[in-house]
Order: C-alpha cells, then sequence, then structure tokens
C-alpha cells in the first residue's frame, strides 16, 4: 500500500469517527470532567483505613470473578466450538438471559437459593460467596460466548494437523487452539474483570455495608452524602484500575491473530471430552439460570402454595397497565439498539479503517467510568434535556456501544486482507467493497453484538441514571414499583413481571439470531 | 447502506418529537418513588388549570433533595413533593424552596404544620414491625424497651435500614438521639450491631429479602406503622389478622410529614401553588393513604377500612433542635459507627 493511500484511509477512517467521538465527548467525557470541577477530588481519603478495605475488596472480587469466569467458561467455550452438542444454539442463545435479568431479580433469585430459607439449604447470605455468585451469574455467559467465538475462528485444520502428529486432545487444545483463541478469552476476561470492578447493582443489594464496592460508595457519598470531592478522589482510582486493565486487554489482543469462524461438522465428544462438556455445561446451566427459575417458581407460589393469582394480579393492573410497560420496554430497547449499533459500527469502522490504537481504547471508555458520577454530570450539565427521553436513551447506548464495537471490531480484522483486495482488483469501488465483502463478512458478529448489547439494557431501565418519568414506566420499574411496596401480592407480581421479562428477552434474542444460532 | 440511514433518521425524528414535549403548558412536578396518585384525579387538575402535568420521579427522599440542591442554578421542576420533617431544615439552608402556605393547610392540625416552606401533605410514623408467627418460634417475650432489643437474647432478630442511605433509617436513628440522647444513641447503635441487628441500605432490602415473612431471617424489621394493614391490603386470599404487628418500643417510632412545597426559579409559580392546593385538596386526600400507606394530613378524611390492621403509636414530634442537626448527627453515625 502506498503512504498517499494510506493516508486516504486514514483521513475517511477519522471522518467516520466523528460522530461517535462527539458521543463519547457530550455524554462522557464533559459530564465527567464538570464533576470532577465540581468539588475537586480530595484523594486525602484514600489514606483511611475505610477506603482502602473498600479498593481492595473491589478488585479483589472483579480478578476472583475473571479467574473462575476463565476456569469454568473457557474449557466449555472450546468444547461448545469443537463438539457437536444437541440443543448447543438454544443454549448459547439462552445464555443471554442472565444478562438482561435485572439486578433486584437476581438478587431474590440468589436468596431464593442460597439465602436464609433458600431452596438449597444452603445459607450464604452475608458472605462473599453469594457475591462472587452474582458476579458469576452476570458474567460467565460473556465469558462462554466470547470464547466461543474466539475458539470458533481457529482454523479445524491446524487442530486435526496436531492431533495427526500425534499430539493428544488437551495437548492440541492447549498448544494449538488457545493461542489462536486467545484474544477471545482475554476479551471475555477483562470486560468480566470490567463489569465486576464497577459493579454496583449486586454489592448494592446483597453486600451490605461489609462487602460494598468502590461504585456503591461512590453512588452513597454522591447521591446521600453530597460529598463530592471525596466521591471524585475515588472516581479517579476505579478509572485508573479499569484503565490499566483496558490497556493490558488490548496489548493481549494485539499479540496474537485472529481467522474467519469456521461452519464445520463437528463430532459428538466420548469419553472424558463428553465428561468434561456434559459436566461443564450442567454447572454453567445450574449457576446461570436456577436464580432465574427460582424466580419463576416464585412468581406461581405464594405462602399458602401454588397460586395464580400474581399473575392474574398482574394482567388486570390498569394504573400503569402491563400494556403500556411492555411497550415503553421494547420501545426503549429498540431505540437504545438502533443508536448502539450506529454508534458501534461506526467506531469500529473507523477504528479498523485507521489502525488508531487510541480509537480502540476509546470505545472501552464506557467501561471504564462511574455511570452514576455521570449521572450528576447529565443534571448539571444539560437543564434542558434532564428530564427527557433522549438523555435516557443517550445513557443506555453509551453502556451498550461497547459491546458493539468489540464484537464487529475482531470479525473485521479476522477477514483476510487479500478478499477485499482481490474484489478492488476485480474492479469493485471501495464503498461496492464494503457492501458486499465486508460487512456480509460482519454481519453475524454485528448480530451478535446487538443481541448482546440489547440484553444490557433491556431489564435497566430502573435508572438511578436519570430522572424517570412515571409515563415511561417499563418492565422494570414496574417490578421495582412493587418491591417497594409492603405486602405478598406486590413480591408476586414482582416476579411475575420479571419472568414476563425473561420471556420477551428469549423471544427478541430469537429474532436477531435469525434462528440460526449463530451467535459470538 | 439505506437500512442504517432510515434507522439514523427515525431515530432523529423520534429524538426531536420527545424534546418538543416541554411546551408552555406544562407544570414540572419532581417527586419521591413512591408516589402514587389516581391519574383521574390528576387528569382533573390538569383540565381545571388548562395545563399538562409532567412528573419526574427523584429517587429516595434524601436523594431527590441533593439531587434538587445540585441543580439550584437551573431548577429541576416548579413543585416538589415528598420532602419530610427531617429534610426541611437543609432544603431550607440549601435555599431551594420559595414560601407559599396553601389556604387548605387550615384543615391540618396546627402541630403538623410546618411553616410556610413545606406545606404538610400526609402523616407517616416510622415503626418497627414484627412477623407474628417467626417470633412466636423463637419462644421470646416482646422485648419492651431499644436496651432489652440490643440484649443478647434477642441477638440476630432485627434487620433496620441504614440512616445514611435510607429515610426511614434516619428517622428511625432521630427517634433513638431523641431517646438515649446522642452519645446514647451511638452507642446503642454500637451494641445492636455486635449483637447482630442487620443494617441494610434501604427499605425494599430489609423487607423484602432480610424479613421473615419473606424468606429472610429477622423477625423484626423497621418499616411503617401502617404496614400490617398494607399486608392484608395486599394479600392475596382475605385475611381477618395481619401476619405482621407493630412494635412500638419507647425511642423507636417516628413521626414524619410529608409535604409539598413551590420550588426557588419555578417558571409556573402560580400553577405550582395550586399543585400544592392540589395536594391538600379532599378528593387527593381521601386517594392516597392506600396507594402510599401514609395518612392524611387533613382532619376528617375518611380512610379505607383496611386501616384498622395499622396503629397509630402514642409518639410526638421531634423537635426543630434535633431535625436541625439531622445532617451532622448522620455524619456522626457514618464515621462513629458504620466505619468503626
Amino acid at each position: 500500500m502506498t503512504g498517499r493511500n494510506a493516508g486516504g484511509r486514514a483521513w475517511r477512517g477519522w471522518a467516520l469517527a466523528a460522530v461517535p467521538l462527539a458521543f463519547l465527548l457530550a455524554f462522557l467525557l464533559l459530564p465527567l470532567l464538570r464533576v470532577l470541577a465540581l468539588g475537586g477530588a480530595r484523594l486525602g481519603i484514600l489514606g483511611e483505613g475505610y477506603f482502602q478495605a473498600r479498593l481492595a475488596w473491589t478488585f479483589w472480587q472483579a480478578t476472583l470473578t475473571a479467574l473462575l469466569a476463565l476456569a469454568l467458561g473457557g474449557p466449555l467455550a472450546y468444547l461448545l466450538a469443537r463438539y457437536h452438542l444437541p440443543g448447543k444454539a438454544a443454549l448459547l442463545r439462552l445464555l443471554l438471559l442472565p444478562f438482561v435479568t435485572p439486578t433486584l431479580v437476581a438478587a431474590l433469585g440468589l436468596l431464593s437459593l442460597f439465602g436464609p430459607r433458600g431452596l438449597t439449604g444452603l445459607d450464604l447470605s452475608e458472605t462473599p460467596a453469594l457475591i462472587l455468585l452474582g458476579n458469576l451469574f452476570f458474567n460467565l455467559p460473556l465469558m462462554v460466548r466470547l470464547g466461543y467465538a474466539g475458539f470458533l475462528r481457529v482454523p479445524p485444520n491446524l487442530n486435526a494437523a496436531a492431533r495427526t502428529l500425534g499430539a493428544g486432545g488437551v495437548r492440541a487444545a492447549l498448544q494449538v487452539s488457545l493461542p489462536l483463541a486467545w484474544p477471545g478469552l482475554a476479551a471475555g476476561a477483562v470486560l468480566v474483570f470490567l463489569y465486576s470492578a464497577l459493579s454496583f447493582g449486586l454489592p448494592l443489594l446483597l453486600g451490605g455495608e461489609r462487602y460494598a464496592t468502590l461504585e456503591v460508595e461512590i453512588y452513597t457519598l454522591t447521591a446521600y452524602e453530597l460529598r463530592l470531592p471525596e466521591a471524585s478522589a475515588l472516581i479517579l482510582v476505579q478509572l485508573a484500575v479499569t484503565l490499566l486493565a483496558t490497556l493490558l486487554y488490548l496489548r493481549l489482543g494485539r499479540a496474537a491473530g485472529g481467522g474467519v469462524p469456521v461452519a464445520r461438522d463437528l463430532p459428538r465428544p466420548t469419553g472424558w471430552a463428553a465428561l468434561a462438556t456434559y459436566g461443564l455445561t450442567v454447572t454453567v446451566l445450574l449457576l446461570c439460570f436456577a436464580p432465574l427459575v427460582a424466580v419463576a417458581v416464585r412468581s406461581v407460589t405464594g405462602r399458602a402454595g401454588w397460586t395464580t393469582a400474581f399473575w392474574t394480579g398482574l394482567l388486570q393492573a390498569s394504573d400503569p397497565g402491563v400494556g403500556l410497560l411492555l411497550g415503553n420496554t421494547l420501545r426503549f430497547a429498540g431505540l437504545t439498539l438502533a443508536a448502539s449499533v450506529l454508534l458501534g459500527l461506526l467506531h469500529a469502522v473507523a477504528t479498523y479503517v485507521t489502525r488508531s490504537r487510541l480509537l480502540d481504547v476509546l470505545s472501552l471508555l464506557p467501561l471504564m467510568v462511574s455511570p452514576v458520577s455521570l449521572a450528576v454530570g447529565y443534571l448539571i450539565l444539560y437543564p434542558s434535556l434532564r428530564a427527557q427521553l433522549p438523555l435516557l436513551i443517550a445513557a443506555y447506548s453509551l453502556l451498550a456501544t461497547p459491546l458493539v464495537v468489540r464484537s464487529v471490531l475482531p470479525a473485521l480484522r479476522a477477514v483476510p486482507p487479500h478478499v477485499p483486495e482481490a474484489a478492488r482488483t476485480l474492479g469493485a469501488a471501495r464503498a461496492g467493497v464494503w457492501r458486499s465483502v465486508l460487512l456480509p463478512l460482519t454481519l453475524p458478529a454485528l448480530r451478535g453484538g446487538a443481541a448482546l448489547s440489547l440484553a444490557t439494557v433491556l431489564g435497566e431501565f430502573a435508572a438511578t441514571l436519570v430522572l424517570t418519568r412515571p409515563e415511561w414506566a417499563t418492565l422494570s420499574t414496574g417490578m421495582y414499583e412493587r418491591l417497594g411496596r409492603p405486602g405478598e401480592q406486590n413480591l408476586g407480581e414482582a416476579c411475575a413481571l420479571a419472568t414476563l421479562l425473561m420471556l420477551l428477552a428469549l423471544t427478541v434474542f430469537s429474532v436477531l439470531d435469525g434462528g440460526k444460532g449463530e451467535v459470538t | 447502506m439505506k437500512k442504517i440511514l432510515s434507522i439514523t433518521l427515525t431515530l432523529a425524528a423520534t429524538l426531536s418529537g420527545t424534546s418538543t414535549a416541554q411546551s408552555a403548558g406544562t407544570l414540572t412536578v419532581i417527586t419521591h418513588d413512591s408516589f402514587d396518585v389516581d391519574r383521574k384525579l390528576v387528569t382533573a387538575f390538569e383540565t381545571a388549570n388548562h395545563v399538562k402535568v409532567r412528573f419526574i420521579k427523584g429517587g429516595d427522599a434524601g436523594e431527590m433533595l441533593n439531587k434538587l440542591i445540585l441543580t439550584k442554578a437551573a431548577p429541576l421542576a416548579d413543585a416538589v413533593y415528598g420532602l419530610d420533617n427531617t429534610l426541611l431544615p437543609r432544603a431550607q439552608a440549601a435555599g431551594i424552596l420559595a414560601p407559599y402556605t396553601s389556604p387548605a393547610i387550615a384543615g391540618v392540625p396546627a402541630a403538623y404544620r410546618q411553616g410556610p416552606l413545606l406545606n404538610t401533605v400526609d402523616v407517616g410514623y416510622v415503626a418497627l414491625n414484627y412477623d407474628r408467627a417467626a417470633f412466636q418460634k423463637t419462644g421470646l417475650k416482646l422485648p419492651a424497651t431499644l436496651r432489652e432489643l440490643s440484649e443478647p437474647q434477642y441477638a440476630r432478630l432485627t434487620v433496620v435500614e441504614s440512616p445514611a442511605t435510607s429515610s426511614t433509617g434516619a428517622a428511625f436513628y432521630l427517634a433513638t438521639v431523641q431517646e438515649l440522647g446522642q452519645d446514647g444513641a451511638v452507642a446503642w447503635w454500637r451494641t445492636a450491631r455486635a449483637n447482630g441487628m442487620k443494617v441494610t441500605r434501604g427499605w425494599s432490602q430489609a423487607y423484602n429479602e432480610d424479613f421473615s415473612l419473606y424468606g429472610g431471617r429477622y423477625p423484626i424489621v423497621l418499616s411503617y406503622a401502617s404496614s400490617p394493614a398494607a399486608e392484608v391490603a395486599y394479600s392475596k386470599e382475605k385475611l381477618t389478622a395481619s401476619p405482621t404487628a407493630n412494635l412500638f418500643l419507647p425511642g423507636s417510632t417516628f413521626v414524619q410529614l410529608e409535604g409539598a412545597a413551590v420550588l426557588k426559579g419555578s417558571r409556573q409559580p402560580v400553577l405550582a401553588r395550586k399543585f400544592v392546593d392540589f395536594m391538600l385538596s379532599g378528593a387527593v386526600q381521601a386517594d392516597f393513604p392506600t396507594r402510599m400507606w401514609v395518612y392524611p394530613a387533613v382532619g376528617g378524611v375518611k380512610l379505607d377500612p383496611v386501616w384498622k390492621f395499622s396503629q397509630k403509636p402514642d409518639v410526638k414530634l421531634a423537635p426543630t433542635s434535633l431535625l436541625t442537626r439531622s445532617q451532622a448527627l448522620t455524619d456522626l453515625w457514618v464515621t462513629q459507627v458504620l466505619r468503626k
């Protein structure tokens, strides 16, 4: 490629990046700076034992979650990519469900299983184990799906060659597949670390004051105590650590190459492989679905046994009716999806075209920054937008976009360079190459990313983020509202709403996947 | 690319559509998350005053107050509902409220009025509740004092909300300060916590997760004196008695006076005042008790029969001298109880 060509490429790439960058500037950078400028950062509190303990716990639990997810999800992802399993597509699709689960539902589900009167008989409440289980519940699916995508790109003939040359299954996996699939696995582990390091809902609901994370402390200092200088000090520390993790991840990702995901006929697992595959599948299923099943069961069982009262109560509710809740949920999720797919696609293509490391890092910025502090920035910065829908949609798109970028970018990079070049040689115009070669090749990844990003926001419209309005009631705000009132009927209806949300999520993902299970 | 373009256009159209919704005839009212009034009554208010009312929810009452203080320069709303007597001193110090005394306040008993900044709309009693069946299983007599509650025989039976993150918790803490004095209260909280009293961040965790009635391990919970009545109202079968009851220990109960006010800098001050009047009107006063589970402030309003399952505790209002110290007292609790 000539220098002039490269220069033109970069110029066009940065032009594409303008939109997502402007978005990041307006809804991430400026609000954050506004909050930090409001009171300065009182770094002195980092010397206090209490906050040091919070800091240590936050990163310890995130690291441990990432390692556990890697240890459980990595091998399963490998086995799923290697072997044929009946219902594999359905399993991968189901694995999006924990993602969509509002934190409150997850907490209820976990307590139904591991609470003082839990179904398992094991009381883990008020222990760190419950938080870790909760973290795994939310993050293991991400690990499995990203790892699976990574292993799928390993050319099968490489593995077969290694086997032919006498390597055992495990050795082939470790020496051939693992190095090649490392970007996917590293992506998974670092995303799990980032999500857990910034985790807010679960420690807020299950952690009490002993297992509060930095984000919970930032929330308390900001929303309840109005001590912004102290909160800012914690925001800076959190940002520094997550930034380091992100840089490490991008380095790891670059260290290894990729390939195109290959469809192939897979053998059924036998012997040890079968044992490992089915064992891990059952473990992951239990971790990720038992809490959800527990919630669904609670929606049809009351103190006096089996009942339909909660569902009939829910369907008869008129103010606001279930139809409104459902409609709003779909409307907001649709808008967020449209915005995040557009922004994510632009950002991914721009990063691919310019090969800019800076753009790469910036695409992950929303995962590094405290949403609580952004919310305060929005309040002060955008007086006219404060109680407007665009702000709500922007806030959620900000959270969802990185997942689109993370799905599309590896797929673009995995396209062998000779493919678009051949198309150009054969006379295709630049836009034509994109339309007929690059986009079709990345479409499955885009759909997968869209499904993931939709999953992150579908259940989370309860928004401590920005101001909400009653006419914006969604399935999850309906749930929070019921949980805010005493009485068995309210709790039961909340569980019924949660079940409804899960069914809705499952339907939406099936549509996005095109029913082929081509999910990454 | 055509598809993406059309998505962008649709998006832009939707966004611009919603941002023009704020016309001149809109009254914005900010409330805490528990606010709930019959939509029909609101529609009647809108029709009578040729205005569209837009409600926004600002979080828990304490959170809402902080949002109002942060955005003082460009007020979030015209009127506010849900600030209470514990938060009024801070609202006053921050200068976020405009004085207005509704004529309808004449119907509120003099003891419940709070001056020109906040018009008392309703009265609630923060109180300990207990799960009758679960408590019976302990074989213990009900405790009679706060001190008894913190003694080893009652270890690990109680869950309360944090004074730092919950208005219910803050009210309970102020009640303990009033009963035991500042040092005595701090000492009590430390003893009680060492004795296994659980402190949660908010009401719904304490009630829905930790209270034994819903699968938790604690048969005593900090809630409201009205909760036993709500338990009956929201029960799926017809109950003749509530599964829970109030535990009115001296120094554990607190009278919360919630009110409505006009925000300083309101663009619709006249309508904002009318909204305050509306909250004190007979129809609204009769409507919200079975929605928000608080007593109407105006005297002589007929209550739903289910309210017979609730009892009003015999407790005096907290003096202003205590309320003005509430922020300092919370800071004290955070440093001396929570972070110790």
